[in-house]
């Protein structure tokens, strides 16, 4: 009988190019993979269980460090499903401090996820540049909410503090630079013929397969999907007239492309949201309730989903986070990897779907 | 102090090899290591390396709560890692537990009960200039002399 499989690689969970512990068990006929499949439950913590029978006040710390890159969506996502089943409504000032904030969040941790891919295609200046791009995010981060990684900005019926004249003016002038940076390096990364070689026409994912495999966030934009974008659907962006951005072409390259697009979109929503911000109240106060609601936002790798159950005192009875990473590790393994020529490219495929394994086990 | 341990010395103050370690963390403290190497911070200039090879490493960076599947494994790690070697804990998650040592979760904190810490910066995350900070105070102690220490 032929042999088919040659050797079964594992990669993982203890790798210079994760972060995270993951293993990925390759399938290999000489370079060529056959078939490739994750496994996890290295970072299983089971947070969801920590969450129930707790007050909405202890939740809000805990959602927030469900995940360190993207902890800004997770209490948005959190303090809005909870404004909606207390019925709580929000001052105009405070909406729009809010998409200031989670814009800033997107942009640094787009700016992580492709660093990481930057370093793993071995293209170790670029990653630099951009790692120095995204010091100058979160030094605004600081700047409007005060601190760097869990902030803490948002609690039903506003948020914490207002944004100063003296600051918003920091703000625009921080990004414009900021704009001039990410628009160098992305024409450095669209124009550079070795990282092309690198990036071009592998780990090709097609539309088809993309809705077939329910990919979310950038990895959906990035095969054609772009009414996967949430945030078409939220009040605050639809005021501020969003856009998903989007492309076909499904391969590596497009998926980065289309993460640094979304940093030059999230400048431009930022800019627009300084120029209408209202003036008024940050805080409109409320009191959370009983009920029950499924509330979706767009983090930065996809849809993020909370059920939430609540009883009359705001203790949280029952809760489930859906995150958007576990379908896009999945797709990834199963289709992206599968044909793929190099093991080299197997690293930078699975970077390039932007995993986050802390956020994905919990 | 013999002429060996004089060079040793020299040798050690300017390359020390940093790998990290992720025992079950949110990812903040993971991102405020990846922070370091920015060229703000510059890590380099400090003569330390993070790569991510235990065998070649002189300190460990163990970020997280301690998660059932790495209880075995955090030793073998520890024990790939040639002599002089420390670990340092960064961030509360390791030291404490932090926001997951509660009732009904899987994580067993802290670290310093599987292998032995030297260092912890404290904080959720901590900044990447403690972060350095403590590599930084924490290498001269542990790798000055090390042999005639041992002696």
């Amino acid at each position: 009988m032929k042999k088919l499989v040659d050797v079964s690689i594992p990669i993982g969970p203890v790798h210079p190019c994760w972060k995270e512990p993951v293993r990925i068990k390759c399938e290999t006929s000489g370079e060529r993979v056959l078939s490739a499949e994750v496994e996890l439950g290295y970072m299983k913590k089971g947070i969801e269980k920590i969450m129930r029978g707790r007050p909405w006040q202890e939740v809000m710390f805990l959602a927030e460090r469900v995940c360190g890159i993207c902890s800004v969506i997770h209490n948005m996502v959190f303090i809005e499903a909870m404004e909606e089943i207390s019925g709580i409504s929000l001052p105009p000032r405070a909406a729009y401090l809010r998409v200031i904030v989670n814009e800033l969040d997107r942009m640094q941790s787009h700016l992580i996820a492709n660093f990481s891919y930057c370093y793993t295609i071995e293209h170790e200046t670029l990653a630099m540049y951009l790692l120095d791009v995204r010091e100058q995010v979160l030094d605004q981060l600081e700047r409007v909410t005060g601190a760097r990684i869990n902030t803490a900005y948002m609690i039903p019926g506003g948020v914490r503090f207002d944004l100063m004249e003296e600051d918003s003016g920091a703000l625009r002038t921080a990004l414009r630079e900021i704009e001039t940076g990410v628009k160098r390096y992305m024409k450095m990364f669209s124009s550079g013929p070795l990282i092309s070689l690198r990036s071009r026409g592998i780990a090709v994912f097609s539309r088809e397969d993309a809705i077939k495999a329910r990919v979310v966030g950038p990895t959906a934009r990035a095969s054609g999907i772009p009414e996967s974008d949430l945030r078409s659907r939220h009040p605050t962006y639809i005021k501020l007239g969003f856009q998903p951005v989007w492309r076909e072409e499904g391969d590596n390259f497009a998926r980065v492309m289309v993460r640094f697009d979304e940093i030059l979109q999230s400048i431009d929503l930022i800019q627009k949201a300084l120029d209408t911000l209202p003036e008024g109240d940050i805080r409109g106060g409320g009191i959370c309730k009983a009920g029950e609601t499924a509330y979706s936002g767009e983090a930065p790798r996809g849809e993020l989903r909370y059920f939430i159950k609540t009883d009359e005192y705001g203790r949280v009875v029952d809760i489930t986070i859906q995150t958007p990473s576990i379908m896009n590790i999945e797709a990834c393994t199963h289709s992206m990897l599968k044909g793929v020529t190099s093991l080299a490219d197997v690293t930078s495929t699975f970077i390039s779907a932007d995993p986050c394994i802390a956020c994905m086990e919990r | 102090m013999s002429l060996l341990q004089q060079i040793k010395n020299k040798v050690r103050s300017k390359s020390i090899h940093v790998t990290f370690v992720d025992v079950g963390s949110c990812n903040g403290c993971d991102i405020e290591v990846l922070a370091c190497l920015a060229p703000r911070y510059d890590i380099e200039q400090y003569g330390i390396y993070v790569h991510n090879n235990p065998r070649e490493a002189d300190i460990l960076l163990v970020m997280g709560v301690m998660t059932p599947q790495w209880e075995d494994k955090l030793r073998i790690l520890w024990n790939k890692i040639p002599d002089p070697k420390v670990a340092i804990a960064v961030g509360n998650c390791p030291i404490s537990g932090c926001v997951f040592n509660r009732r009904e979760s899987y994580v067993d904190p802290p670290v310093s009960k599987h292998i032995p810490i030297a260092a912890e910066v404290p904080g959720c995350p901590p900044r990447p200039t403690e972060i350095l900070n403590a590599i930084l105070s924490l290498a001269p102690v542990v790798f000055r002399d090390y042999e005639e220490k041992m002696k």
